[in-house]
């Protein structure tokens, strides 16, 4: 993970600390991609908030999936002062993510043969 | 065209059955002016009024004009109280005892509005009956992920939202119900999934972790699936109206069948058990670090 120099806080972008629409995740998201894709480490400090969806974090951060990999995930993004029980959450998203594109194509095929069998 | 209202609509499948056959009745009818005539009715469940919202809204869109005749008192408090009969030109009554979401109708693109609203109805309610924390938030997590869900698949002009506590039940609980009449879960599932479906087992689809119908850059497939969770562990129980599906859970059992007719949006009712002390964080697996 390379250090890094800019922090973002979530509660300040999204002014409160209520971090449930797709519309406050795509903020999120369109401030962090920018920074990754620039290879400039950031970490999202999501101090203060208190009520999270996975509505919200699907777009702020499962959507980050859609342009970078793992790897550049781990090197450049850093997620700071995640409420213990809101972890669950992010593993949630992050797996899902990964899952939806990693082959988007045949993964909507395996759903359909699973609604098959 | 008038229609007399039956004793008792409750929230349940005949319930739910009745008042899709009055909005068709009226959207079939000639007549511009609809009177709904409360003179046999005297129960009337408060959270319904979402319901019935949705379906003024409905008609007005169809040029029709929608009267409310003769409404039992016991039931016109409770309409006062939340608010659903001011449109109707009646005066609303305080909420004395905090035991009201009021009856509210939200743009979807505005979503700081609903927001608002549960911040202000449930979160920081100072007679909001006793809960533990996790559990209170919990259920805004609930009640936000239902949310978006509406207003992300939905595409509607407008979500009607209403709510009702129970405190003093054997065992208090807090029923909210969040109606769309937007794009339908059957119709939605359907074009995803190129099948014929009935209603309920569209629905019942949906409900499955990691079944999502987004084909964008934004995953999906855990809102109602967390939802659903949370309904089970907390003894809750959960109706999804959606086109002619029905799709019930409660005590354990999931039940799914179908309408005779077609529901045009969708109702999520939900019914979350107050008298609950699990702790929900605890049981749940919480990772120390996120790795990508």
């Amino acid at each position: 993970m390379v250090e890094a120099k800019t922090i973002l806080k979530v509660s300040e972008i999204i002014g409160g600390d209520t971090a449930v629409s797709t519309d406050d995740g795509q903020k999120i998201f369109d401030l962090l991609a920018v920074s990754i894709q620039e290879k400039q480490a950031i970490a999202a400090d999501f101090s203060g908030i208190q009520i999270m969806t996975t509505a919200f974090l699907n777009a702020a951060i499962g959507q980050l999936y859609s342009q970078f990999t793992s790897e550049e995930l781990n090197s450049y993004l850093n997620l700071v002062n995640i409420n213990s029980e809101d972890r669950i959450l992010f593993k949630k998203v992050v797996e899902r993510a990964k899952q939806y594109f990693k082959d988007q194509k045949s993964f909507d095929n395996a759903v359909n043969q699973g609604l098959d069998g | 065209m008038k229609i007399d209202l039956i004793s008792k609509v409750c929230s349940d499948f005949e319930g739910y059955e009745y008042l899709i056959q009055i909005f068709r009745s009226a959207e079939s009818s000639r007549d511009k002016t609809i009177t709904l005539i409360f003179t046999k009715n005297y129960w009337f469940e408060a959270n319904l009024a979402a319901v019935l919202g949705a379906i003024v809204e409905l008609l007005e869109a169809k040029g029709k004009k929608v009267h409310l005749y003769n409404i039992h008192p016991d039931v016109a408090k409770v309409l006062r109280k939340n608010r659903f009969l001011c449109d109707f030109g009646h005066l609303p009554l305080p909420d004395t005892y905090g035991t009201i979401l009021s009856y509210q109708r939200f743009n979807p693109v505005d979503d700081d509005a609903f927001m608002d609203y549960i911040k202000s109805e449930l979160l920081t309610k100072p007679d909001f009956p006793k809960h533990s924390p996790a559990l209170g938030k919990k259920i805004s997590q609930s009640i936000f992920e239902l949310y978006e869900n509406a207003r992300t698949h939905g595409k509607c002009k407008q979500i009607h939202t209403c709510g009702q506590y129970y405190p003093n039940k054997a065992v208090p609980r807090l029923d909210v119900t969040i109606v769309d009449m937007g794009i339908s879960i059957k119709k939605n599932v359907v074009d995803y999934l190129k099948k014929t479906l009935t209603g309920g087992d569209a629905i019942e689809w949906a409900v499955q972790y990691g079944n999502t119908t987004k084909t964008g850059t934004i995953s999906g497939g855990l809102g109602l699936d967390i939802m659903f969770e949370f309904v089970k562990l907390n003894n809750g129980k959960v109706q999804i109206i959606s086109s002619d599906g029905y799709w019930e859970f409660r005590r354990g059992e999931t039940l799914r069948t179908n309408f005779r007719s077609t529901f045009p949006g969708t109702i999520v009712n939900i019914e979350f058990n107050l008298n609950d002390t699990t702790g929900y964080y605890l049981i749940e697996e919480t990772p120390e670090d996120i790795r990508f």
